[in-house]
Parts: structure tokens; sequence; C-alpha cells
């Protein structure tokens, strides 16, 4: 039985459940006189929740834990003198898998591997098998289950509560989870790294030369700075500019105007970053070079830190100017009134009065571009280039973490050799860096509010 | 209505500070307010009273025309501060707003410390030359708003963290600090428990000393309390305006006494 089949056969069950389950809670409160405890539904409704959750569960871990131990057997068949020098059982192993999947063996098919292959088969036939015994069992347990349990007086209603609960923490737990796992999948190949490669080079080291043969410098410095400059420099055009169109928008411009800057503003965040790459490459780097590079004799470049951050920029105003759109728009009129009722003027109330109160959501929204910006690879890959250099010249050719974990990783490097596993140490010192800056965010909102709430 | 004690009547001016004249209030398709006149006088407090939507605060606000930040309001008619237009084209409105103050229903301290808060109508109209003067201005506003000896000590702290009857004398010292001629209040108690609504009772007493205080009020009584002169409003007309004891205990208009006696309102 395939899974999908058999999900819906679970799901059959738990309705039948609920169909049943309210019926039986009916006749009962009938026969023996007594008030029901909750709404007919909730006992329905109990039923399903038995029938339904612990089998899905089960359905659930089984699939995930299924190929693990399935493929651990069939490396167990794969002896040791059948591993091609140089490689691990993890190409053997692949082949077993293709084949079982249906591909044909060639003629150089190992007869270990074909065996392997043979056990994976019928290792997934009989574990489909067994899943569906044990899934269909426990759904039609947990229904019988529930549903003998129906009297008047049990409290079906607070049961379903209980579900409920359960089920939004598990789905906050997966949201947690998954941000522990990606932080442990970085930190063990980060170890790996280090132990191919001394930490002290890469975060003391100035330069960085990848090379295939080996002796590879992988300084970690080039990349930081490129990333800082160009973020710093997108944020040095988005934010005064996001900034005050948001506050044009939300003070002076009146509701027509408004309904027509707004959402062409965010246009803006609908474009793809791959399509803003584009017009840094053919617009923006040249314009820069021939208007402001070559007369100023600073370079001859296209691309260069300057063309990346203000594409960058202008990629990330509609972030800024939207959100604080929003929370000034969230200022209290009653504040604007106080202001104008002592004769300030409007840009006076905006400055003295009205910013100073949305602040706290306003470093918010920049420390969220802030954010985007670092996080950016397309625009700087065809904007910056991708020379890794520590230069104060903006219009140099620079590169960021993000482009340099790209290229490393789709190079044709080994996957075990420093050069492509510095990915994941460049990967963890750009999710701390994000990391601190969210949290000096949460900390600079968190002083702001004590203040002014 | 015995605990209705009216307040003495010495009247120390019969000269008018701000004369109004047929004015009429406009919102969008609404008539909130019809052909109203109306006489401020000098150093004397007015109350405006009647039942909500009547038009008071309307009116009020076209004091010092803050209606001009609503798009909707469209204000005709005319409006006199010491025999001036304030209407005129050259009338600006910020500057009028400097002499004729306001005072909000709900206390709005700006986000800023005592004394910024204070400090920013003087600053923003150059009250102040220099540090000194500006203390000054700031503690003797305060020390009129009777406020003073509670704040003295944290005039750093922020104003939001005052109790709402500290705030609300907060803003009465914000606009006391531009040293306006006439001070507009709209519903200033309304937010206030009884204790601190007899602290602003007895402070708007001590104003009329310095400049006319126009009150808009839902409590006869306060308005009793408080005002020489009093103004009833009822479905966008001035039903009848004069001396408070005498809307209070002879008016003319069968309106106002259904008013003054719960049966209208």
């Amino acid at each position: 039985m395939s899974p999908g089949l058999l999900i819906l056969i679970i799901l059959c069950t738990g309705i039948a459940g609920l169909v049943l389950g309210r019926r039986r809670a009916l006749l009962r409160s009938e026969s023996s006189g007594q008030r029901l405890h909750s709404l007919p539904m909730a006992y329905g409704q109990s039923v399903f929740l038995f029938a339904t959750v612990p089998a899905l569960l089960l359905v659930a871990v089984w699939l995930l834990l299924q190929p693990v131990f399935l493929e651990g057997r069939a490396a167990g068949m794969i002896p040791t003198s059948d591993i091609p020098a140089g490689s691990g059982i993890a190409l053997l192993l692949d082949e077993a898998r293709r084949i079982a999947n249906g591909l044909p063996a060639t003629a150089a098919t190992l007869p270990s591997v074909i065996a392997a292959a043979q056990a994976l088969n019928e290792g997934y036939e009989s574990a489909r098998l067994s899943l569906s015994i044990a899934a269909l069992a426990l759904a039609l347990g947990g229904a019988i289950w529930a549903f003998l349990r129906i009297k008047p007086e049990a409290r079906a209603r607070n049961l379903v509560e209980q579900f409920i609960l359960a089920m939004l923490m598990g789905a906050s737990l997966i949201a947690i989870l998954t941000t522990f796992a990606i932080v442990a999948s970085l930190i063990f190949e980060t170890v790996h790294f280090f132990q191919v490669y001394e930490a002290r080079d890469f975060f003391l080291s100035l330069t960085w030369s990848p090379r295939f043969g080996g002796g590879s410098q992988l300084g970690l410095w080039p990349l930081l700075w490129g990333t800082l400059y160009i973020s710093f420099i997108a944020l040095l055009f988005a934010v005064p500019v996001g900034l005050m169109a948001a506050i044009y928008l939300s003070e002076y411009a009146g509701p027509r105007m408004r309904a027509v800057a707004k959402p062409l503003i965010e246009i803006l965040a609908g474009i793809p970053t791959i399509v803003y790459g584009l017009f840094a490459l053919i617009t923006v780097g040249p314009l820069l070079r021939d208007y402001l590079a070559q007369p100023m004799g600073l370079g001859d470049s296209s691309s260069s830190v300057l063309t990346a951050g203000l594409v960058m920029g202008i990629m990330l105003i509609p972030f800024v100017s939207s959100l604080s759109d929003d929370i000034i728009n969230a200022v209290p009129q009653s504040l604007r009134d106080g202001s104008y009722g002592l004769g300030a003027t409007r840009s006076e109330t905006i400055r003295q009065v009205v910013l100073p109160a949305a602040l706290p959501g306003v470093v918010g929204a920049v420390l969220l571009a802030a954010s985007r910006a670092i996080g950016e690879t397309m625009i700087v890959v065809m904007g910056a280039g991708a020379a890794a250099k520590l230069d104060l010249n903006p219009f140099e050719a620079m590169t960021t973490i993000t482009v340099k974990i790209v290229s490393q990783l789709t190079g044709d490097t080994e996957f075990a050799s420093p050069e492509t596993l510095v990915a994941f140490a460049l990967g963890l010192t750009l999710f701390i860096f994000t990391l601190g800056l969210n949290i000096l965010a949460l900390v600079i909102v968190r002083k702001y509010r004590e203040q002014y709430e | 209505m015995k605990d209705m004690r009216i307040a003495e009547r010495t009247v120390d001016s019969q000269t008018s500070k701000m004369i109004a004249r047929g004015v009429q209030v406009h919102y969008g398709t609404t008539h909130a307010l019809k052909d109203v006149d109306v006489d401020i006088l000098d150093k004397t407090v007015t109350a405006f009273i009647g039942p909500s939507g009547c038009g008071k605060s309307t009116f009020l606000r076209c004091l010092n025309r803050m209606n001009d930040t609503v798009a909707s309001a469209r204000v005709t008619g005319r409006i006199e501060l010491d025999g001036e237009d304030i209407y005129d084209r050259r009338v600006d409105p910020v500057q009028l707003r400097a002499r004729v103050g306001m005072v909000f229903q709900k206390p709005n301290p700006f986000p800023k410390s005592i004394y910024d808060n204070v400090a920013y109508g003087p600053r923003i109209h150059g009250l102040a030359r220099g540090k000194a003067e500006l203390d000054e201005i700031v503690e003797k506003s305060l020390r009129k708003a009777a406020i003073w000896n509670e704040v003295k000590d944290r005039l750093n702290a922020p104003g939001t963290g005052l109790s709402g009857g500290q705030q609300q004398r907060l803003c009465i010292a914000r606009a006391i600090a531009t040293s306006p001629e006439v001070l507009l209040m709209d519903e200033p108690c309304s937010a206030l428990d009884p204790i601190a609504t007899a602290q602003v009772e007895e402070l708007i007493d001590e104003l009329r000393g310095q400049f006319s205080v126009v009150i808009v009020t839902h409590s006869m009584q306060q308005a009793a309390r408080v005002s020489q002169r009093t103004a009833f409003f009822h479905l966008g007309n001035l039903v009848e305006y004069g001396e408070t004891g005498q809307i209070f205990t002879n008016p003319t208009d069968p309106r106002t006494e259904s008013y003054i006696t719960g049966r209208i309102g």
C-alpha cells in the first residue's frame, strides 16, 4: 500500500469515527437521560483525533527512519574489499539504490552491490507492508478505544482543547528544531573544516586565494570586509531614501497619491534579485565607471562595490519604506495633535515627535534590511564581481561571503577538501553575524520601548 | 444638583479676546456647526456644554484652526483674535496656535523627558535665549501647572512614565510654556480620577488670572465649578450663552433647562 493511500484510509477511519462518535454520544445521553458535558461534535472530534493523530505520526516517523535503517543494512552487505580505493561506500550505495529503483545493472556492477540492491528492494517491500498493518491497526485501535470511552460525563471538549494545544506546540517546536538542525549541520561541517585547516589562518589571514592543488589561503577578512562594505553602502542609500519616502507617504501624501505610490514602491520588492543583478551589470556598473570612476582616475572596472551597493540599496528601499510607513502610521494621532496645538509645523512635528515615537520600529526595519543586505548574493555576483580584495576604494571589484560560499561549493574540488569545507565555516560566520544583528535590534527596541511606553 | 456650587462670578474683564460671528463647519456633507456667534472674554473661564456630537469640540477646534488638519473640514464665518481675523490668508496657523494653546481630552505627552516636553514649545518658537532662560520657563510652567513639586527631581525621566493626572498637568504645563493668550481645553478631565480632576480644576481657576480659558466639558458640575460664562450647544446650534450662574439657575431657553435638569442629552 503506498503511503498516500495509507494516509487517505487513516483519514477516512477518522471521519467515520467522527460521525459514529457523535451519534454514540447523542444516543448514550438519550438512553441514560444525562446531559452531555460537551457538544456532541466534540465527542466525534475526540474519536477523530485518537484515530488519526497517532497513526499519522507513526507513518511520518517510519518514513523518516526507514531509509536510514535499510541502507545501513545494505551497506553491511558490501564487503570493504569491493570499495574502490579513494572513494567511499556512498557511491556503491547510490548504485544499489538506483538498481533497487528499477534501473538495469550494467556488466561492471559488482555482485555484492546487486545483492545489496536486492536486499534494499525486499526491505522496502516488507517495510511497506508492515507499516500499513501497524498504521491501520493503530488508527482502528485508537478509534475504537476513544469510541468506547464516550460517556455523557466525559469531558470531550477539554480533551479536544488539549489536543489542539499539543498540535500548536508541535508546530512551533518544528520551527525551533529546524533552526537547531541547520546550526548543527553548519557546526558539524565547520568542525571538519577546522580539522583540515588552521583556525588561526582562517580568522587572521588577510588573503583569500583558494587553490586546487592545496596550499590555499582561506582568510576570512577580505570576504567579511566586502560583505560589510557593500551592505554599508546599500544601507547608506536605502535608509534615508526609504525613510523619507515613508514619511512622505504617511504624513504628506493624500489618500489618492498614497493609493498609487505605495503599490508602485512595493513592486520593487517583487523584482527577482537576478533582475537587479542584470540592472547592475549592464546599466549601473558601466555608468559609474564611465562617469565617476574613470574621470576621477579611481579605476576602470565596471563591477564595483558601489555598483552592487547602490543596486542593493534600491532593492532595500521598499523594505525600509513599507515597514517604516506602517510604524509611522501607528503613532497615535493625539501626539501629532498635541504638537500642532503648540504651534509646531509639520516637519517639526515629524522630526521631534513622530520619529522619536516610531524609532524602535524604524530601527527594527533598518536592521531587517541590514540582514537582507548581508545575505544578498546575486546582486553582488553581477554587480561587484568575485575578486576577494581588501580595499577602501569603492570603485574596486570586491566580493562577499555569500558569493564565495556558492563558488566554493559548486567548484570541482572534492567535498572533504578545505576549499569546499570552508563554505560551512563562512556560512556559520554569516549566521553568527546576522544573529548578532538581530539580538542588537531586540536590545535597542526594548531599550526605547521602556522609555516611550 | 445640590452639590453644584456656583463659583464666584467675579468677571475681571469685560473686553472680548475672541469674537466669533456666523461660524459654520462642514465635515464633508455633514453640517456640524450652524451659525455660531460667541464672544470669549479676556481673563475669563468660558465653558462649552452640551450633549455628545453637539459641535462644542468642533467649535473649540475652530478657535486655533486645528480643523485645518482635518482634510474634510470646511470652516466659514469670521473668528477674530484681538480684532484680527484668524482665518485671513495672511495669518499663519502655526503662529496662531502658539497664541491660542490647546490641551486635549487624553493626556498626550510626547515620547521625551518631562523637561523636553515642556521645553518643546519654547524651543520651536525660539522663546528662550540660552539654557538658563529655558530652565526658568520650564520651572515656571511646571509650577503654574501645580506639578513642579512632584517632578522637580526627575525632569529627565520620560513624561510617559507619569500617572494619568500628572500627565495631563504636564500637558497643561507644556501648553502654558509657550505663553498663550487663550488656552483651549477639550474635556481635559475626562480621563482623570476625581482627585486629579480637582487638581486640574483648581489649576484652571488660577490660570484665569493670566489668560482666557475655554473649556469643553461633559460634566455640568465642572462647568458650574470652574467657569464664569457658559455656552450651551445642541445639534450644532449655539442655544444659549451667558453668565454661568444665569445659565444654571435661570436659563431662558427650554432646551437648556431640559439638558441641565437631565431630560435631554
